[in-house]
Order: C-alpha cells, then sequence, then structure tokens
C-alpha cells in the first residue's frame, strides 16, 4: 500500500478522528492548526483556525456539522463543521485534555487538566441552551481530585462518559447524575487513549503499562489484553474484522537517543479474540500518538509524533489474510 | 464510503526527472502509460490514481497520479513564464505548470490526475461539494501538494506465530522448542497416579521417562550411540533456545543413511521431522 502523507502539522499529533461516515479526518496537534482532510484522496478541505494553543483533542457529532477541539490555551472551541467559522468559545481555567459530542450531539463534554492550581474537572453544557455557554455555566461539573484525566469518550446512548485517569484507573460518570457509576483499576500507569467499537459495546484502552485492553462498555468488565513492549498510545479497533490496531513506541523524550529500528514505531495489529499479534505496518519515524479506523474497515491512519498522518488503505492480503490458530 | 473494490484505492507517484540535455517531453508517453481504469502497476512514470467522491456522475476533482519534470525547449532563461495550461482527456486531467528553479532554469511540471467518480450517500456527496476553508481557502480543487503527498511503499509485515510451521520450516526439527507438555498432559488422566504412588514408596527421583506409564519417548530419541560420532544442537546465543535443527555425524555413510531414511518424515510430538544429509556450509 501506498500511504497518503498529509503534511499539515508543524509539531507532533495528539489526535486523529473520522467522521461518521469516515469521508473526513480531523488532525490536531501540538500546534494552534485543527486540519479536516478528505480521507479518499488526502485532500484538505480546511483549517479552524482560533486557537492559540496546543490542541489535545478533537471531536465531530454524528451528522458532521460541529466540530470541538479542546487546547492547552484553556479553552474549549465549536466549530460549523462545513465552513470554519467559530460558534462557541469556552473558557477554561486549565487546558481542555478531552473533549466529546454525545450520541445526539447536543450535549458537549471535555476534561480540563489539573494544572496551575486548579482540579481536573469534567463539564458537560448542553447546547440547545445557548445560555450555558454564554455564561460559562455548565450543567454539570464533576471534579477529580484524586488522579487526573487523561482519556474519555462517551458510552452507548449517552447516559454516561468513560474516562481513564493518569494512575491507570477506569471510571463511568453518569451524565445524569454526575455519580461514578463503576470503577475499575485494570492498568498500573496513565491511559493515553479511549475508543469505542463501531456498535459501542466494547472499548479498548492503550495504557502507558504497554498494554492495551478490552472493556465491556456497560460493566467495565476486562475482557482482553494485548502486549507490547512498549508504551501503548492509541488503539483501534476494527469496524468489520476482528482485529485491533495499536499505536505507541517508546517515549517522545527517549526518542532521540535511540535508532528508529529499535524504536518499535510500527503500527501492530492483534487479534481481538487470539490477543496476538499478526501483522505490522511500518512507517512513521516518531512514536505513533493516535490511530484510527476509517469507519467501513478498508483504511486506517495514524498520527505520529514525527508530525505527519498517514492514510493507510489496506492492500488485498489483508483482506484475505486469515489467522491460523 | 461503501464504494466496492479496494482496488482503487489512491496512490501515485511523484516522478521528477532531473532537468537536463535531454529535452524530451514525457507528457504523451505518461498518458500512454496510464491506464483507464484499475490501479497502475508500479511502472516508472504512473501511479494509481485518487480521487473526489462527487456525487455520481457530478463535478470530479482529481488527484495527483504522476508528475514529471522535463526541460522544455520553449522556455529560455530571462523570458516571463508561461501561464499554466489544463487540459482535460477523457478521465485524464493533465496539469502543465512552469516554476522559476533558484538557479534560474526554468522547469516545466507536469502532473497527471485520473478523475474517478465514485457512488457515496448523499451526505458524503454534499461534503464533497463543500468549499474550502481556513487556511486551504485558496487551494484549487485536488490536492495541494504543499500537504498531501504520496510516501512510499509500505507492506503490512504478517507474523505467523504457528510454532509447528516455524519449526518445520527451520529444516529438520529434532530439538523442538519445549514441547506443549501441559498441554498434553491433560489427554492421559490416568498417568500422575501410579507415579505419585512409587515416588512416596522409595522416595527417589524417578525421571519421567522411566516413571510408570510413561511413553519412554526420550529412549528413542537416543539411538544406536556408538555409531554416532557427534551431535551439534544450534541454540540462540542469547535465549539458548533451540533454534529447531540439529547436526548429527555418523562414523559410517551407511548408518546416516539409515538415519535418514527411517527417521525423516516421522513425527515427534507435534513436529515432522526432516532429515536430510547435510549441505556444505556456504561460507
Amino acid at each position: 500500500m501506498k500511504p497518503i502523507l498529509l503534511q499539515g502539522h508543524e509539531r507532533s499529533i495528539t489526535q486523529i478522528k473520522y467522521n461518521r461516515e469516515g469521508d473526513l479526518l480531523f488532525t490536531v496537534a501540538k500546534d494552534p492548526i485543527v486540519n479536516v482532510w478528505y480521507s479518499v484522496n488526502g485532500e484538505r478541505l480546511g483549517t479552524y483556525n482560533g486557537h492559540t494553543g496546543a490542541v489535545w483533542c478533537v471531536d465531530a457529532d454524528w451528522d458532521t456539522r460541529h466540530v470541538l477541539t479542546g487546547s492547552a490555551d484553556n479553552s474549549c472551541h465549536l466549530w460549523d463543521c462545513e465552513t470554519g467559522k467559530q460558534l462557541a468559545l469556552v473558557k477554561t481555567n486549565s487546558a481542555v485534555r478531552t473533549c466529546g459530542f454525545d450520541f445526539g450531539g447536543n450535549i458537549i463534554m471535555f476534561s480540563t487538566d489539573k494544572q496551575m492550581g486548579y482540579q481536573c474537572f469534567v463539564s458537560f453544557f448542553d447546547l440547545r441552551d445557548p445560555s450555558q455557554i454564554e455564561n460559562n455555566e455548565p450543567y454539570m461539573k464533576i471534579p477529580c481530585s484524586d488522579s487526573k484525566i487523561t482519556s474519555a469518550v462517551w458510552g452507548p446512548l449517552g447516559e454516561f462518559i468513560i474516562v481513564g485517569h493518569e494512575n491507570g484507573e477506569l471510571n463511568q460518570f453518569s451524565a445524569k447524575s454526575g455519580e461514578v457509576l463503576v470503577n475499575v483499576k485494570e492498568h498500573t500507569k496513565q491511559i493515553n487513549d479511549i475508543q469505542t467499537s463501531r456498535d459501542m459495546t466494547m472499548f479498548i484502552t492503550a495504557s502507558k503499562d504497554n498494554t492495551a485492553k478490552l472493556f465491556d462498555c456497560a460493566t467495565l468488565n476486562h475482557l482482553k489484553t494485548f502486549r507490547t513492549e512498549r508504551p501503548v498510545n492509541s488503539a483501534a479497533l476494527s469496524p468489520i474484522f476482528d482485529h485491533v490496531v495499536l499505536g505507541g513506541g517508546q517515549e517522545a523524550m527517549d526518542v532521540t537517543t535511540t535508532s528508529t529500528r529499535i524504536g518499535k514505531f510500527e503500527a501492530r495489529f492483534f487479534h481481538l479474540a487470539i490477543e496476538e499479534e499478526f501483522g505490522r505496518v511500518k512507517g512513521h519515524f516518531g512514536p505513533i500518538n493516535s490511530v484510527a479506523f476509517h469507519p467501513d474497515g478498508k483504511s486506517y491512519s495514524s498520527g505520529g509524533e514525527d508530525g505527519y498522518v498517514r492514510i493507510h488503505y489496506f492492500d488485498p492480503q489483508y483482506f484475505e489474510f486469515e489467522f491460523e490458530a | 464510503m461503501p464504494t466496492g473494490d479496494y482496488d482503487s484505492k489512491p496512490s501515485w507517484a511523484d516522478q521528477v526527472e532531473e532537468e537536463g540535455d535531454d529535452d524530451k517531453c514525457i507528457t504523451s508517453e505518461l498518458l500512454k502509460d496510464i491506464p483507464l481504469s484499475g490501479v497502475l502497476s508500479g511502472g516508472a512514470p504512473s501511479g494509481g490514481a485518487p480521487s473526489g467522491g462527487a456525487p455520481s456522475g457530478g463535478a470530479p476533482s482529481g488527484g495527483v497520479v504522476s508528475g514529471g519534470r522535463t526541460a522544455d525547449p520553449d522556455l529560455v532563461k530571462g523570458e516571463p513564464l508561461p501561464s499554466p495550461k489544463e487540459l482535460v482527456n477523457g478521465n485524464i486531467k493533465t496539469v502543465t505548470e512552469y516554476r522559476e528553479e533558484e538557479d534560474g532554469n526554468k522547469v516545466k511540471i507536469i502532473r497527471t490526475f485520473r478523475i474517478e467518480t465514485r457512488k457515496a450517500s448523499k451526505a458524503v456527496a454534499r461534503r464533497k461539494n463543500w468549499k474550502k476553508f481556513g487556511k486551504s481557502e485558496f487551494d484549487a480543487p485536488g490536492p495541494n501538494v504543499a500537504t498531501t503527498t504520496v510516501s512510499d511503499d509500505v507492506f503490512m509485515t504478517f507474523i505467523t506465530s504457528k510454532e509447528g510451521f516455524r519449526m518445520l520450516r527451520g529444516g529438520g526439527g529434532a530439538g523442538a522448542r519445549a514441547p506443549p507438555l501441559a498441554r498434553a498432559a491433560p489427554l492421559v488422566p490416568a498417568e500422575p497416579e501410579p507415579v505419585q504412588a512409587q515416588q512416596s514408596k522409595t522416595g527417589k527421583y524417578v525421571p519421567p521417562s522411566l516413571r510408570d506409564g510413561a511413553s519412554r519417548r526420550g529412549e528413542s530419541m537416543q539411538p544406536n550411540r556408538r555409531a554416532i560420532s557427534r551431535i551439534y544442537l544450534a541454540k540462540d546465543k542469547t535465549t539458548g533456545q533451540s533454534k529447531g535443527f540439529a547436526f548429527i555425524s555418523f562414523h559410517r555413510r551407511e548408518d546416516a543413511a539409515r538415519a535418514i531414511a527411517g527417521v525423516s518424515g516421522f513425527g515427534y510430538d507435534h513436529l515432522i521431522l526432516n532429515v536430510e544429509w547435510a549441505k556444505p556450509s556456504t561460507n
């Protein structure tokens, strides 16, 4: 396969995300630019300009009308997807680490870092009530005093959010009452990424403790473990096969002291049920920070510490490959 | 986007030809090389084509197929640059641009796009026609080479972890990795009991191969000792694990031939032994 290389960022990629149909790919990095691309040919549709710091997270709603980005410039922006115009701006006290639209696209959630004397919070805004954003008054704000939130996604039907903490804990917060529904601790280190399966019944976590783990969304039961030798920065589930792709590599701070060969910067494909690795794809010359499967399962993209985003369309061999167990 | 075959994946190559005395323009050649459908194989001045998922039959947008940079007799130093040209021929679009290099030489850049029409859902098709905005506001339709390029071919390396398979490939497999005894044990549930009885009687260690009910398989692997002069089991330097093959030297050639005839092709645990004459070392 010949990957399409997207060079729209000047610094390392922090997150990439497809919209629901997968025709658009949103990429954010540690620079203030938010890019959106056509995934079919890598053409850049546009940029959302307005942030002044590193952008940590991005999300698009169900029908790709709105785009939400959270940044280290202490703000969360809501954009019109088509025109790139800023629709709303929420100022925060500290950097916005994770953000997301609920299933209906009416409620947004974002979490802020424990930083500069401020606590870590998850804030919920209802977009149907404009006064909430105008007055910067979320309808709910959940404090997380013990450990900072490093990743978060909405659960199915917008009933709860699943958050991963710096200490490896996983929590399920109700989106109505804000209480902790389930709490588990299966990871020993920071959870870098959480991504749900296409039907939102399962989700996969990527952790600094060199593993990625599969959980049940509703009960947070630990189902599978995928082991590697390096920190895992991101993990995604294939929508059509029982496949998992893991992106990672040694930490950014150690990269300059080691060669790419031993850095293990490949995207690694595991079988979901057997938990064994069956394939690798090379390409990045730094750790992979974010991976995402196209919703049709025929391509995947990865964004790396090297600042590049690569869109890979699978070769026929991938579809013919059968796991010999 | 539910478009059928994954043959039409985007890929293209940017072919750059150094400007030199060769003043042949490769445009016609390029076009000749591009089949009108399907993906191009990795031939020199070609590549597959990406394209826009335009609404069925709608306005097409292109992807780079390939570009050529050639010297052109029309380009004379010092004269103003000719304006860029765009030529659409069927589903092939050729864009010819001129640019002045730092050293004053002018180059002609020919990029060939293949226009592809794909079926997509209404929402996707509508989005494909959105106007570009932000930093891409003034970009022409189709990918901008400043932000979108195609990187070298990469392949997915498939990893097969089937142990037996690996052993067989390794050559003749006498020394296997620790056979999966744990997995084999439940198959003979009657075995452990007499062993324990024996142990408690004498208090002495009894090797597994000599215990009651043991298959004495270990003995079968020790053929006529006197006939063998040397056994060399290849092991990994760092892990000490067997590499799955061994060299066995016999005093007499007939013994070796007999060993090959007798053992080759036989099963050993879950492996099939492959015994053949040692080949002279290559170095």
